[in-house]
């Protein structure tokens, strides 16, 4: 009998342990799901409401898109002048650009974009939340029965989205175009050949896939960052702060994403 | 993270408000535009909006072939694969989309390659010898001929080990090879051995010492009918070419006969002057004749003129004219 004890001992223990880490993950979810229905309904959208919409959204994409993008080139340039000679010495440079873009446009940049837009612009976000939080902001809203979710949340997770879509698109074509660059020089008789190697790389499944992930990606850096700063002031007994939790959780889910992107692309 | 943000207000201060708005208006139209252009892009690549002709292709084995690869003519990529299907017979139907405006490219006699590398995928080519033959029509049915490098290194490595297989069987202990050398080897030490004893090499080529010493035999002989034959030459040689041989008279004679030749040179210009003389005669031989011809008629009209004379006379001359007819 005393096994059996052990075990049912253990599971209680396991159960007792998953059950807060389950709750999380469920009020992150629940989050998400009021985020989304909130970004989507038009009564978000009302004149009162754009202004803070508008100020977040600028704010939080335009000063670094410059920056990302000068970093993008940059990296762009070596990679692809390191591809481009390691494939002609082995006598593979028709593959050369292919292999490009496959890692660039399709792998590194919407990874490299969320990273640096969660870096940048939701986790400072999320920090003011939480600062609002400790400081009795939003219980103070709760209070006057406005919803902190729809007026301090929603500007911010839709401003983290708008951000990632945005910094992911342009530096996929800042790629493109330095790639190109790189591989043709400044002509133009490339880009017939060029056009017909990235239609051979974007396959509707692969870009399907792409979609997907930038999407995901974005959900997970303006969702999560938020979503530690609500509710994680409440978990007492954790060693680790809420913002650093918060940040390991990101980076596993945008993990998660970037190998379920990896099993569609290449299995 | 970012030290410069703080708290914020729920209300933006009212001076830049409507400065951030428009801004933020214009990135969110930059934005709808970045993505729209991607996705035309995208459609653009993928050949949404070329318009197109099909091609089908029959291999009996598809294997490399992906869905949007590449069909080349002379290098140019002018088509792309669209579908690859298994038909109703086991064939691999490769469609195909070739541009409409390559098209022209493909002739009714075009032949379509499909090759395996050695490296990297497979690649589909397309060939046409002769440009004037008539276009190749939409949908047109075609069989893929397919070479594959791998089946060649295959067949190479096989021949080779073939090769290497009878090199063994030549040179091995019972082989060929090394039954010859065993042979050159024993020929060798018996060559050793006669040279050693007598008779040398012959002996060893004839088999016994008693045929060597015939062959010497006949070799001493043949020596000494050499030394009578080069005798007979040297009286050969004085008989024809000395003092009183057969040359020297034989130059005499020629010399002789040329002095005749002559003489016969002279005789003939002396008949060719006869001849021209004779030519002379002739000549005025004909001359005469024509004068002759001439008098004869100058006779015959002198002669009609008397005759008429007489006949005048006669009818003229009342007597002494009998002009009674007796019959005999």
């Amino acid at each position: 009998m005393r096994p059996i004890d052990s075990l049912q001992s253990r599971l209680t223990h396991t159960g007792g342990a998953a059950q807060p880490w389950l709750a999380e993950w469920w009020r992150l979810v629940d989050l998400g799901a009021v985020i989304l229905v909130l970004a989507l309904s038009p009564s978000s959208y009302g004149r009162e409401r754009r202004a803070a919409l508008s100020r977040h959204i600028y704010l939080d994409t335009a000063p670094i898109l410059l920056g990302f993008s000068v970093l993008c080139a940059l990296v762009t340039v070596v990679l692809t002048r390191i591809v481009l000679v390691t494939a002609q010495s082995y006598g593979l440079s028709q593959y050369a650009l292919q292999v490009v873009i496959r890692v660039l446009v399709l792998e590194l940049i919407p990874l490299t974009a969320a990273l640096f837009v969660a870096l940048r612009c939701t986790i400072p976000d999320g920090a003011e939340l939480a600062a609002m939080q400790a400081s009795g902001e939003l219980d103070e809203m709760r209070r006057h029965g406005l919803d902190p979710v729809r007026f301090e949340v929603l500007p911010r997770a839709v401003a983290g989205m708008f951000a990632a879509i945005t910094l992911a698109a342009l530096s996929s074509l800042v790629v493109l175009v330095v790639a190109y660059l790189v591989g043709y020089g400044f002509t133009a008789s490339g880009l017939a050949v060029y056009t017909r190697v990235f239609g051979q790389v974007f396959t509707p499944a692969v870009t399907l896939i792409f979609v997907l992930k930038a999407l995901f990606f974005a959900l997970a850096v303006s969702l999560i960052p938020m979503a530690s700063a609500l509710y994680g002031m409440r978990g007492g007994g954790v060693r680790t702060s809420a913002e650093m939790r918060g940040l390991v959780r990101m980076f596993a889910v945008m993990l998660l994403i970037e190998v379920a992107s990896l099993v569609g692309n290449y299995y | 993270m970012n030290p410069t943000r703080g708290p914020e207000p729920p209300a933006p201060s009212a001076p830049d408000a409507p400065n951030l708005k428009f801004r933020a208006r214009l990135l969110l139209i930059f934005m709808l535009l970045l993505v729209c252009g991607s996705a035309l892009y995208v459609l653009y690549a993928r050949g949404v909006f070329e318009s197109t002709q099909k091609l089908v292709l029959l291999a009996d084995d598809s294997e490399g072939v992906v869905v949007g690869m590449d069909l080349t003519f002379a290098g140019f990529p002018i088509g792309r694969v669209r579908r690859i299907e298994l038909a109703e017979d086991g064939k691999a139907r490769i469609l195909i989309d070739v541009a409409a405006g390559d098209a022209r490219w493909l002739r009714a006699s075009s032949i379509f390659t499909l090759s395996r590398g050695i490296v990297g995928g497979a690649n589909l080519r397309a060939y046409s010898g002769v440009l004037e033959d008539p276009p190749l029509p939409d949908g047109a049915v075609r069989t893929v001929l397919q070479g594959d490098p791998g089946a060649e290194i295959h067949k190479a490595a096989s021949s080779a080990r073939e090769l290497i297989e009878n090199l063994n069987a030549l040179t091995g202990s019972d082989g060929a090879l090394g039954m010859t050398l065993a042979n050159l080897r024993s020929v060798t030490a018996r060559l050793n051995e006669m040279m050693k004893v007598r008779g040398g090499a012959l002996a060893v080529l004839l088999g016994s010492e008693a045929e060597a010493k015939k062959l010497t035999v006949t070799l001493d002989r043949t020596n000494a009918l050499l030394a009578r034959l080069d005798g007979i030459a040297g009286r050969a040689d004085i008989q024809v070419f000395g003092e009183a041989g057969v040359m020297p008279e034989t130059r005499a004679a020629v010399v002789r006969l040329g002095a005749l030749l002559d003489d016969a040179r002279g005789t003939l210009k002396k008949v060719d002057a006869v001849l021209v003389d004779a030519h002379a005669i002739g000549g005025n031989v004909k001359d005469a004749t024509a004068d002759l011809g001439v008098l004869r008629g100058e006779v015959d009209a002198s002669l009609r003129k008397i005759d008429g004379l007489i006949n005048e006379i006669n009818r003229k001359w009342p007597f002494a004219r009998d002009t009674e007819i007796r019959l005999p």
